[in-house]
């Protein structure tokens, strides 16, 4: 018999209990997740003409801009030693997971308002089925990645393997902005635009359509994207990569926010339903 | 038996304001980060109120529980609480078993899918695993009784096709306490028949259930004890059928003192009545009589001068509006003339067969015409008819038993 009890503040009366509770509720509730993922990708691609083609036209265009740019000279991008579109929509794969998955996962809780107000679930349920979408997306434009290697006819080293676990530490970073702009935009509508906008800007200071070369290596070095992003597609094209034990210190920090914003969103979860 | 829910002085602020609500809640979720398992302040911040307040109740596993109230009076937000949705500010709400909340049927139904789709979805937000929801898809899909718009987009549904979706899954999900707000309202005469059959069937089953509605057949039909919530705050607490009256009885006062403030003022008018009394058959004054019984309402007035054309009416009201009027014009008759000084208007009815419940009575004087009144006392008396002794249901007539051989 599952016995319920609502106090104020009960979460902190568990203190470090709270993990297990944590792991358990949210494994019982992952049926709903895969539910929640499937409803939203049917729901999205039902009145859609073009629907799942969506995925390789937007990075298809992105691309094809830098490309031609530059060809015309304005853009003086360094030597990638690989197809350039090839380099670039690796990158744009990364980021679109990042920016997609934490824009969406930021609208999640708001979103579903009306389902929060009257249903008891898990709240994290609802952020993790937009990363689930964002993730979905990766993996369609992974075909399309072993499309454009066919078609230059790139072979990848088989350090390739080791691109995705070098993911792993980038899907951690996603999920912990994701829920703690949830919980942010929950209360202040503004953060989902403050995502869109900033987001966009810092694609551009990231080297993702281009190498991290030249004066400006520093401001890469200070940027935390930069190692995320760089990484996975290092063991991709080049089968190494420059600093991997930076690259795991950064992954240790992922893994450490998550957790943190985990928790934080467990704790504060249940305020959410009278704030919205 | 099992206690099912307890609920021990429980209470819920709310801000009055969307902006002290963003403000609040950034506090309260960094009060929540930096600083857990600090005890929270009872205490009323600038523009809260308290939504729910000191609500103590038990209820046995098996047991039912209706909440009535007025708008606004905290009823879906005590439900809310039950639920686990919103967490107690005071207090402390305890429930044993798995609850399912019908707060609302069919939250998170996709409007752009299917009713087949968004029954795994709905299913799968109230808890049921995806093998329950699979056995038990043919049960749902044959109680919401859709038929070819199963397959159809949701959005594309009656308001009352999608309740009763959304009521077929939540009463499938094998809860142990269903909390229902005001579900049945919508659906038609048929679905609530079988919605109360299926609740039935399922408290007989054990499970416990809480009801909200505004309902008082449906509440007396389905609670055996009621909680008459004013302001946030219990009003009263104990069997369904006191619970009622208390609630309606609120009810009219406060519709009656809205009525008094229209009413032609006293001095001016050439007539008023005194007072109301209602007798019984022994000719006692009484303020209830079964169902079935005689009765006599007695209207006493008093007039300043000669009056002629008199018209005198008593009204019955329930909550949702006029029963019964005895009426001297309705009925064609014509009252003699008044002298100056008191008289008093006796209506006698051998049988007073209204169905068994409290009412709310006026009492008008007019003159010639229906309209012209002289004075009104709307909705300032009550009465009461009770179940008539071995009445089945909440009449009885004389009736006469044959056998007819054939």
């Amino acid at each position: 018999m599952r016995i319920n009890v609502y106090e104020p503040n009960k979460v902190f009366k568990l203190g470090l209990n709270v993990w297990p509770v944590m792991v358990s509720e949210l494994w019982e509730a992952r049926e709903l997740v895969v539910r929640l993922f499937i409803r939203n990708l049917s729901a999205r691609h039902k009145q859609s003409l073009l629907g799942i083609a969506w995925s390789f036209i937007v990075p298809f265009v992105a691309i094809g801009t830098f490309v031609l740019l530059k060809r015309a000279g304005i853009l003086a991008i360094g030597d990638t030693n690989v197809p350039y579109p090839l380099f670039a929509l690796l990158g744009l794969t990364l980021w679109q997971f990042f920016a997609g998955g934490i824009s969406l996962g930021c609208n999640a809780l708001i979103e579903a308002g009306d389902m929060i107000a009257k249903v008891k679930f898990p709240r994290e349920v609802l952020v993790l089925a937009s990363l689930a979408q964002a993730f979905f997306e990766l993996l369609i434009k992974l075909g399309l990645i072993a499309a454009v290697c066919v078609y230059y006819g790139f072979l990848p080293p088989w350090t390739a393997v080791l691109a995705i676990m070098a993911l792993v530490p980038l899907v951690f970073l996603t999920t912990a902005l994701a829920l703690l702009l949830s919980l942010a935009n929950a209360v202040f509508r503004d953060v989902a635009q403050v995502v869109m906008f900033v987001t966009t800007f810092w694609m551009f200071l990231t080297p993702v359509l281009y190498p991290p070369s030249g004066k400006s290596a520093w401001l890469f070095a200070l940027n935390p994207m930069t190692i995320f992003i760089q990484v996975p597609r290092d063991l991709f094209l080049y089968g190494k990569t420059a600093d991997p034990l930076g690259f795991m210190a950064a992954s240790l920090g992922a893994f450490i926010l998550f957790l943190c914003a985990w928790r934080v969103f467990y704790l504060v979860e249940t305020k959410i339903p009278e704030r919205l | 038996m099992a206690i099912a829910i307890r609920s021990l002085q429980a209470g819920k602020k709310f801000s009055k304001t969307l902006k002290q609500m963003m403000l609040y809640g950034a506090r309260d979720m960094a009060a929540a980060v930096i600083d857990g398992g600090r005890v929270p302040s009872t205490n009323l911040r600038l523009g809260e109120f308290w939504a729910v307040k000191d609500v103590s109740f038990e209820l046995k596993q098996g047991g039912s529980l209706g909440i009535i109230g007025a708008n606004g009076s905290g009823k879906t937000t005590l439900l809310r609480m039950l639920n686990g949705i919103f967490m107690p500010d005071d207090g402390q709400i305890e429930t044993r078993g798995r609850v399912g909340g019908l707060i609302h049927v069919g939250a998170g139904f996709h409007p752009m899918l299917s009713g087949r789709e968004n029954i795994y979805i709905n299913g799968a937000i109230l808890g049921m695993s995806m093998k329950m929801i699979r056995q038990k898809f043919d049960a749902i899909a044959a109680f919401a009784d859709l038929g070819d718009f199963l397959d159809a987009p949701v959005k594309q549904y009656s308001s009352g096709m999608y309740v009763r979706l959304g009521f077929a899954i939540a009463v499938h999900s094998e809860a142990d306490i269903l909390l229902l707000d005001e579900v049945l309202a919508v659906g038609d005469r048929d679905f609530q028949l079988k919605c109360y059959q299926k609740l039935n069937e399922l408290r007989r089953n054990g499970a416990t259930i809480v009801f909200v509605s505004h309902n008082e057949y449906s509440i007396r039909e389905m609670t055996e004890h009621c909680l008459y919530l004013c302001k946030g705050s219990p009003a009263f607490f104990g069997p369904s059928e006191e619970a009622i009256s208390c609630y309606l009885k609120d009810v009219y006062t406060q519709r009656a003192a809205i009525m008094s403030a229209e009413r032609p003022s006293v001095g001016a008018s050439k007539a008023f009545i005194r007072g109301l009394c209602f007798r019984d058959a022994a000719g006692a004054v009484v303020e209830s009589v079964d169902s079935g019984s005689p009765l006599t309402i007695d209207v006493e007035m008093e007039f300043k001068g000669p009056l002629d054309h008199a018209i005198v009416g008593v009204n019955f009201y329930n909550e949702e509006g006029l029963v019964y009027g005895a009426n001297s014009s309705y009925e064609k008759v014509i009252l003699p003339s008044f002298a100056p000084g008191r008289a008093t208007v006796r209506i006698s009815l051998p049988r007073f067969d209204l169905p068994s419940r409290n009412y709310r009575v006026s009492v008008s004087l007019a003159q010639g015409m229906d309209t012209d009144f002289l004075d009104v006392h709307h909705m300032a008396y009550s009465f009461v008819v009770a179940r008539a002794k071995d009445a089945r249901g909440v009449v009885k007539f004389p009736t006469q038993w044959s056998v007819i051989r054939t």
